[in-house]
């Protein structure tokens, strides 16, 4: 206990050692977006993700030489041409601090540049940090990420922690239909069994969780994540049709408005096949092939999906001609899109389908549990959680489910749930966590003893050694 | 053979741009690089597609880097310089050795990657012989009476693991010897339904008010394993395991095979035909006008 050798205080405010600031900030900070807020008071409270704030993690740069730090990105929607992007986080973890910092310090500490008072942090030395980093960091990484905490900004309590664990603590007995067991009053406890998939922008980790801790023998990672998507459909589409290799930022709306995951490919494929349209006279492609009309920058237009129509440029023409519609109708650029819609998340399934070695992702999870004792393999299939962005790509829950239950043993039950904000479910089960005041106490430090015991101490006290 | 090692010292781990990786052969990192065969020589050597799959493999490793890219170009994006202000948020003036260091650091993952290799190489070399053997827990078949007991997996004390390791390492083999005929398993097995988890007592009632008697339920081979939940304090042993580094988390090949699958490299169909000069797939004739026309001899 640091509370026996007397210290001369830094700030007046700090009365005990032991004591975490009452206020809570949590910052998810993901590889493409951070998530970060105050916690609530309370977890009862109407809204939870209200203080909830998604900003791009990033310092971007536009033909023009302009840059963009953080949430400026989300209010620029012009000149997203050849936008390029310098990120902190590579393949997950924090490595680059002198970007982090900017980032940092232009969302949350800067008060000419936060968005609102409710996102700042006026006084890091009153405020008690929670940050999350992927699992199976690298020890220099973390002991990086705890020195620029506390002795940077001096964060008056600071926890770090595996970021998919988290969720553990969020209120998911209701979404996998369980009853609820626990009475409202009581403190918030996580979740007992819990194998979290999390399929974020860097990678796709698979990790088991008991009690709120991760089982850090069965963690696994797919190095295949969000950004590989948006690479490879930008390969796809440039090889085909438009260069698009510059056009990172089009290209990751594009497939966020179109690509899906296909629960019978090789009926898709068939439907989406050139040899096929010609001979049938109903095209057979109707559904799935469709054409995405790209951002207009000069006209303000943003970019938007509809219904392929292979005599569209053939009634523009005439349209025009006949005068009926202006010119500038056939200005657009349209991308159409076949198989990609499909083939390229196919890849977090079927990784060989670019060549890689690893397994899809309904194998890693058998992969995680087989060191597992063989006990525990029902409770976590029957708890599948799957957090991250790539979760709201239409018919992945689904597939997963379907690819899991054929190769899962048939005595298990195989539930997989997704929670109703995937991107953002780590902050809530990490806000819900700080609403147990004696949980935080438990596993977070305060400055004092940073000061006292040091970094390494630090990073032995949050990988449970101590 | 003479070998170098690093000893370590306080300042070796700051020293910038440089740092000793143990040779690890194969490097998808720098194969992709360098690729392992001339071009050239790959050209010249009439017989020379013996070796396609190290140039498919690299063909491999290079698109997958191309997919892990952040920025089509490589571009340095510098931090914006700010003014700064006399009265700022006072943090200026905090900035220690540490985090200045931190800051200036300009190492890539790749680096620290391969630091953290370097130093996990040189601390396995030190302790190879006197490695704490791995806590091992079978994901076959469970025991749950051996499971019970077997709280000296536990602890730290090794001699009573590999003791117990042995035992139910006989037992098994007993086991299998003689499962045909009256296992012996059948006599730690009384204990089994003394002490089922709270799960297996609601479930067999139910079970057996629907299940038809018949003279086989009691037979062993019949016998359904539902694996009782691990004790508590297997649990606890679980949970402080430390991590595994960033290599061993990595997932491998699957478990389960599935028939490779190839697309048309035009169109994205399924890849039924092969090129003949550059073994690139394809759908069919139309496409491989194509690729005949304006891709083929492309550098793979």
């Amino acid at each position: 206990m640091g509370t026996t050798k007397p210290r001369p205080p830094a700030k007046s405010s700090i009365t005990e050692a032991r004591s975490l600031p009452e206020k809570t900030f949590i910052i998810d900070n993901g590889a493409y977006t951070m998530k970060a807020g105050y916690a609530p008071e309370s977890p009862l409270s109407d809204d939870p993700l209200s203080t909830c704030n998604t900003i791009p993690n990033t310092i971007a740069k536009t033909r023009g030489n302009r840059i963009y730090i953080g949430s400026q990105l989300n209010a620029q929607p012009t000149d997203l041409n050849e936008m390029m992007f310098r990120r902190p986080v590579e393949k997950g973890y924090i490595v680059n601090w002198e970007a982090q910092k900017e980032i940092w310090e232009h969302s949350f500490l800067d008060e000419k540049t936060v968005r609102s008072k409710e996102f700042r942090i006026a006084s890091p030395e009153e405020t008690t940090l929670v940050l999350t980093e992927a699992p199976n960091a690298l020890p220099v990484l973390q002991k990086n990420a705890d020195e620029m905490v506390m002795e940077e900004w001096g964060f008056g309590g600071y926890l770090r922690c595996v970021g998919p664990s988290l969720n553990a603590w969020n209120e998911v007995q209701s979404l996998f239909g369980d009853p609820i067991s626990q009475n409202l009053d009581a403190v918030v406890s996580p979740a007992e069994c819990l194998l979290v998939v999390d399929s974020g922008y860097s990678h796709t980790t698979v990790t088991p969780v008991y009690k709120g801790q991760p089982l850090q023998r069965a963690i696994r990672r797919l190095d295949l994540g969000g950004k590989h998507l948006t690479n490879f459909l930008k390969e796809m589409v440039s090889m085909r049709q438009y260069n698009m290799v510059d056009e990172t930022y089009i290209m990751n709306e594009v497939k966020e408005a179109v690509c899906f995951v296909s629960d019978d490919i090789s009926k898709d494929m068939e439907r989406t096949w050139k040899g096929n349209r010609k001979r049938d006279q109903s095209d057979p492609g109707e559904g799935v092939v469709v054409d995405y009309v790209l951002p207009d920058p000069n006209a303000g237009k943003r970019g938007f999906m509809r219904p392929h129509d292979p005599l569209l440029g053939v009634k523009k023409r005439k349209s025009v001609l006949s005068g009926e519609t202006g010119a500038e109708a056939l200005s657009e650029d349209v991308l159409v899109l076949g198989n990609e819609r499909f083939t390229v998340p196919e890849i977090l399934f079927t990784p060989h389908d670019i060549g890689m070695k690893q397994a899809g992702i309904s194998d890693i999870i058998l992969q995680s549990l087989s060191v597992l004792p063989p006990g525990l393999h029902p409770v976590f299939l029957a708890n599948v959680l799957v957090v991250g962005g790539n979760a709201l790509i239409p018919g992945f829950m689904k597939r997963l489910q379907t690819e899991l239950r054929e190769i899962a043993t048939s005595e298990c039950t195989v539930r997989v749930r997704c929670p109703e904000h995937p991107i953002r479910s780590t902050w809530l089960g990490a806000s819900r966590l700080a609403t147990n005041r004696d949980e935080l106490k438990k596993v977070g430090i305060t400055r004092q003893e940073y000061q006292e015991y040091g970094s390494s101490w630090a990073g032995r006290k949050f990988a449970g050694a101590l | 053979m003479y070998h170098i090692e690093l000893l370590p010292n306080s300042t070796s781990h700051i020293t910038p741009g440089w740092t000793y990786v143990p040779d690890r052969g194969f490097d998808p990192a720098k194969a992709a690089i360098t690729p392992a065969i001339g071009r050239k020589r790959g050209i010249r050597d009439p017989g020379g597609r013996g070796d396609l799959s190290s140039r498919e493999n690299n063909a491999i490793i290079r698109h997958l880097a191309e997919l892990d890219r952040e920025n089509h170009r490589d571009v340095q994006i510098a931090v914006p310089v700010k003014q700064k202000e006399p009265a700022g948020r006072g943090t200026r003036g905090k900035t220690t050795t540490n985090t200045r260091r931190i800051l200036q650091s300009q190492k890539t993952f790749r680096n620290h990657l391969d630091d953290e290799e370097a130093h996990l190489s040189q601390t396995t070399q030190t302790t190879a012989s006197n490695a704490p053997p791995r806590l091992s827990i079978s994901s076959k078949v469970t025991k749950p009476s051996a499971r019970r007991s077997s709280t000296p997996l536990t602890t730290p004390k090794t001699e009573p693991a590999t003791k117990q390791r042995k035992q139910s390492a006989a037992a098994q083999q007993q086991r299998q010897q003689h499962q045909p005929s009256e296992p012996p398993a059948e006599t730690s097995k009384p204990d089994t339904p003394a002490e089922p988890t709270a799960e297996t007592e609601t479930e067999l009632p139910a079970k057996k008010q629907r299940l038809i008697a018949s003279e086989y339920d009691n037979d062993p081979l019949l016998r359904s394993r539902i694996p009782s939940a691990p004790s508590e304090r297997i649990m606890q042993a679980l949970l402080s395991e430390p991590p595994l580094s960033y290599n061993a988390a990595r997932a491998g090949p699957p478990v389960t095979k599935k028939a490779p699958r190839f697309f048309c490299c035009i169109c994205g169909y399924w890849g039924k035909i092969r090129c003949r000069n550059c073994h690139v797939r394809m759908c069919g004739l139309g496409c491989y006008k194509v690729h005949e026309d304006s891709r083929c001899g492309a550098f793979l």
